[in-house]
């Protein structure tokens, strides 16, 4: 694949969040020759959940326990919405094949397919989401049983707070108790990083004194939550030994960002790459040019750089996966346009600066700037100025697509999954039928 | 309750007058129907002027500025940073307008020093190439906040009582006599009386419907003006424009910032005063010109406040006098309501000066003021209000780097202790808001992306916050800090926004309550 620093592939995937892990991992499934290239940074802001759908913005109805539902009621009024071009069918087979793969990475997801499930979130509020990873999966169980909850919090580690989240959810259940503790070795420490206490807790020593010190105050309570420090790698391990230690059932509580939680699924998926064969340069891409002969092979080339030396990669399909304001896939031109950040690839407005935001930053109706994007045809290929699709093996997946709004939809991993899903099975048709 | 003076408005000017009556002897309540500085007090440049601004237009409140700002700096130095100021005129002014300056100046008193414009380009690099004039005058930057809280404070030692989140409702009158106050305590919901002898009215923009509510009129128009902060210090000394006033003409330094505005737009609605983008774009357009690279620098933040204009006849914003209008009522019969608006921050102590003249006078009592000769004391209020100051003494005391809640302007646990500490034995109720205001919590980069919410989960651990109210105050907060910023938002803000939603709507979902429950 690889000559004179020249990569030959079918299917290069730019972005690694969930949208370009999920079109890479889809890529080499089928067989495909794929080169991802990314830094994976934002996937460390995730919480761990794959949400597919709860809710249709500014739409005066309840949030959908069913997500299908909730689909099939937004296909209806925003035909194009990126949920609009795919079936369930789709969807699921897309999920399927996402957490297939990084369930043989170490981390499982528990889903009941036709409903939402939650989760405590570190404002005390629940949050619907579809697949919930089996570190958080005892929290949504004891909630739904209505247990007995013990909420720890540590002292240090600011922005997760326990009486907030129990003071917070107490109507709902007032069972739920909080505590702050000191953590073992750490109690005078000013600031605590979540990552810092995830290496500690790797120490048995650390683990059991961290245990000791949760003991005291978990009697009366039937599980207990914590942050999202329970070990990068070895977190199930960790967990059924504090859960045999308590005696109490065990679950972690997503934190802000960077986020235990994402760096495992960012590690999960890193670490998996080798065994799928695809290739991974976790860097930003230059020089991306679109062969412009026109012929059926015709494709496109880019540079990335590795160590000292610059290879240039040659592919026949790409993937732009390359996300939105943070991950940089969307910016804004000197004419204060939305602009297409790597091909300038026509954009969905909306009106000048004036119109991109609500004056009430939690309006229902969600901000107009978030529904902008790469308008695609029904195979998720974006279309050119002329409105035809810009290049027959260009696609592009993730929250880059407009007619979305993913945080309001609570929709962020479902679109990304769905998006790459049938893009990449369309790369993988026409490309095998050539 | 009873006291002898009732003081609506707890702006410059409302705790000018409580303290400059309690140094007379004289007991006073003062209320805000917000907190101390929540309206045009807290929203200005905090420029302590020279004068010079206004000697083409108002030469009376050009020897007043003149006068207070010599007062102010020998009186409460705590509260000022002396920078000095300059008035600097490019290319495209006019040339008979800035001969008119040195003349002016001279005819009315006011010191200045004509710069060569190699000479101003030396003291501040940040000036356009083309600088054809330039003039130091006596300017200076002072923190509205501290002066505010430090007279609240310098007040209350001497017997009055300060009063927040407590709204005015209504008066009972009395054959041309107010005999009380009818007031709401805005968080307990909780309603009282307050008698007195005299009520002074001192609610800035508000002056019309306080004086309204007694019966007597005042036609008053509101201009609203935006600012901008820089991210970083661009100046060291105040820059005015030398040309007729416009927008975005003067450039102050703050601690560790820069602001320039203003706009000034008529507006006839007080409820959602914001800059707007429009605005923003219209502010660097014009500030760059007298100085560029507040084209390409970043800001942090927009903010807007309202000038209380009283209408004497037509004319804009501008066209308005300035000055300020103090009125005794005798023509609307009623008899002891004293009404004190406009004006400027400069001007405050002599403002409030004059309005305790006829309160004292008509309750008899002859002591002289005070406040033109006692200094005025600093207090600790306003101490964490102080740009800089919290990382100096977080960095200063490695002993007790204690969690940072702020880590902009890294304000930490045991400093966020002493706010709430004073705001409780204040009487008050620590909200996020208020804490808020007394430090520099969400004021920095992040503008409340993460600080509004472990402050949240801090004063919940601390029992100061119960059931769902922190949420609520998160939402406030965050709120408060989208309406100056949102204005701000061209291309790299993007990112913090988008940043900002996925945690406090995707991850929290904190705008699903906005549905209701189900």
């Amino acid at each position: 694949m690889e000559t004179n620093n020249i990569i030959n592939c079918q299917v290069a995937v730019i972005g690694a969040g969930m949208a370009g892990m999920s079109a890479a991992i889809f890529a080499a499934n089928r067989g495909l020759s794929t080169v991802c290239v990314g830094k994976a940074s934002e996937i460390s802001f995730s919480s761990g959940c794959l949400d597919l759908f709860s809710r249709i913005p500014g739409a005066d109805r309840h949030a959908f326990l069913n997500p299908f539902t909730g689909i099939d009621a937004l296909s209806e009024v925003q035909p194009d919405h990126p949920y609009s071009k795919v079936s369930r069918e789709e969807i699921v087979q897309g999920f399927e094949e996402f957490t297939g793969f990084m369930n043989r990475s170490g981390i499982q997801y528990h889903c009941t397919p036709e409903t939402n499930q939650q989760i405590i979130t570190p404002a005390g509020t629940l949050k619907s989401t579809w697949c919930v990873p089996s570190a958080m999966i005892a929290g949504t169980r004891a909630l739904a049983e209505k247990k007995r909850i013990l909420i720890v919090d540590i002292r240090g580690l600011k922005g997760f707070g326990a009486r907030q989240m129990a003071q917070n959810l107490k109507k709902a259940h007032p069972s739920m108790g909080s505590v702050t503790i000191g953590f073992p070795g750490r109690e005078t420490a000013g600031d605590l990083m979540c990552e810092r206490l995830t290496w500690d807790l790797e120490t048995p020593d650390v683990l059991s004194r961290f245990i000791d010190e949760i003991r005291p105050h978990a009697k009366d309570y039937d599980a207990v939550g914590l942050p999202a420090i329970l070990g990068i790698y070895r977190f199930e391990e960790l967990k059924t030994k504090m859960e045999k230690a308590l005696g109490k059932t065990v679950f972690e509580i997503p934190t802000l960002a960077p986020s235990v939680t994402g760096m495992r699924t960012k590690e999960a998926f890193l670490g998996q790459l080798s065994g799928i064969s695809v290739r991974h340069f976790p860097v930003l891409v230059n020089n991306l040019e679109v062969d412009a002969s026109g012929g059926k092979s015709s494709g496109f080339r880019f540079e990335v750089t590795e160590g000292i030396s610059v290879k240039e990669v040659r592919t026949q399909a790409l993937v732009l996966a390359t996300g939105r304001f943070l991950g940089r896939g969307l910016g804004v031109d000197d004419t204060g346009r939305i602009k297409e950040a790597l091909l300038n690839l026509p954009v969905a407005q909306t009106r000048d600066r004036s119109g991109w935001f609500q004056r009430d930053f939690f309006n229902k109706n969600g901000h107009p700037i978030n529904r902008t994007g790469v308008e695609t045809d029904g195979f998720f290929r974006p279309l050119g100025r002329d409105g035809a699709v810009f290049h027959p093996q260009l696609y592009a997946a993730g929250s880059l697509l407009a007619h979305q709004d993913w945080k309001r939809e609570k929709s962020g991993s479902g679109i990304s999954i769905a998006t790459a899903y049938k893009a990449v099975s369309h790369v993988a048709e026409s490309l095998g039928s050539d | 309750m009873e006291t002898e003076v009732l003081i609506i408005g707890g702006g410059t000017t409302g705790t000018g007058i409580a303290r400059d009556l309690a140094l007379r002897g004289i007991s006073c309540i003062l209320i805000d129907q917000k907190d101390i500085n929540a309206g045009a007090s807290g929203a200005n440049h905090g420029l302590l002027h020279s004068g010079a601004r206004y000697i083409f237009k108002d030469a009376e409140a050009a020897v007043e500025c003149h006068r207070e700002n010599q007062l102010l700096k020998k009186l409460a130095p705590h509260c000022i940073e002396d920078t000095g100021g300059l008035f600097v005129a490019i290319e495209q002014d006019d040339d008979d307008y800035i001969a008119e300056f040195p003349r002016l100046c001279d005819q009315f008193g006011l010191p200045f020093r004509a710069l060569s414009p190699d000479e101003a380009r030396e003291k501040e690099p940040c000036l356009a190439e083309n600088v054809k004039a330039a003039f130091e005058v006596a300017d200076a930057v002072v923190d509205p906040f501290m002066l505010s809280l430090d007279n609240a404070a310098h007040a209350q030692a001497k017997g009055a009582a300060i009063l927040r989140n407590v709204k005015l409702r209504g008066f009972e009158v009395h054959r041309g006599n107010i005999r009380s106050a009818r007031v709401e305590n805005m968080r307990t919901g909780e309603s009282f009386s307050i008698e007195a002898l005299e009520f002074v009215n001192a609610a800035g923009a508000w002056a019309d419907g306080v004086a309204a509510m007694a019966g007597a009129h005042i036609s008053m128009s509101y201009s609203k003006g935006s600012l901008l902060v820089t991210q970083s210090r661009i100046n060291d000394r105040v820059i005015n424009r030398l040309r007729p006033a416009s927008d975005a003409d003067i450039l102050v330094p703050g601690g560790t910032v820069s602001i320039i505005g203003t706009t000034s737009i008529e507006i006839d609605n007080l409820d959602d005063i914001r800059p707007t983008p429009l605005e923003v774009d219209d502010i660097i357009r014009e500030g760059a010109d007298m100085v560029p690279q507040l084209a390409s620098t970043r800001y942090i933040r927009a903010y807007a406040g309202v000038r209380p204009l009283v209408r004497t006849s037509g004319g804009d914003g501008r066209n308005i006098s300035r000055n300020y209008t103090l009125k005794s009522h005798e023509a609307d019969e009623i008899h002891n309501l004293v009404t004190i608006t406009g004006g400027k921050l400069t001007t405050f102590r002599l403002m409030a000066e004059k309005a305790s003249d006829i309160v004292a006078q008509r309750l008899k009592n002859t002591n002289p003021c005070l406040t033109a000769t006692e200094t005025l004391p600093p207090s600790a209020k306003g101490e964490w209000t102080e740009p800089g100051k919290a990382p100096r003494v977080w960095m200063k005391n490695p002993e007790r780097r204690d969690t940072l809640i702020c880590e902009c302007e890294m304000v930490s646990e045991y400093m966020v202790d002493e706010i709430v500490n004073d705001l409780k034995a204040e009487g008050a109720v620590p909200t996020l808001e208020e804490v808020g205001r007394r430090s520099r919590i969400g004021k920095g980069p992040c503008q409340g992306t993460f600080c509004s919410f472990r402050l949240a989960a801090y004063l919940y651990r601390k029992g100061d916050l119960s059931d769902a109210q922190g949420m609520d105050q998160v939402r406030d907060f965050v709120n408060e800090r989208w309406k100056g910023f949102m204005p701000l938002v061209r291309d790299k803000e993007l990112m913090r926004v988008e940043l900002q939603e996925s945690f406090l709507c995707a991850l929290f979902g904190m705008e699903e309550d906005l549905y209701g429950n189900e």
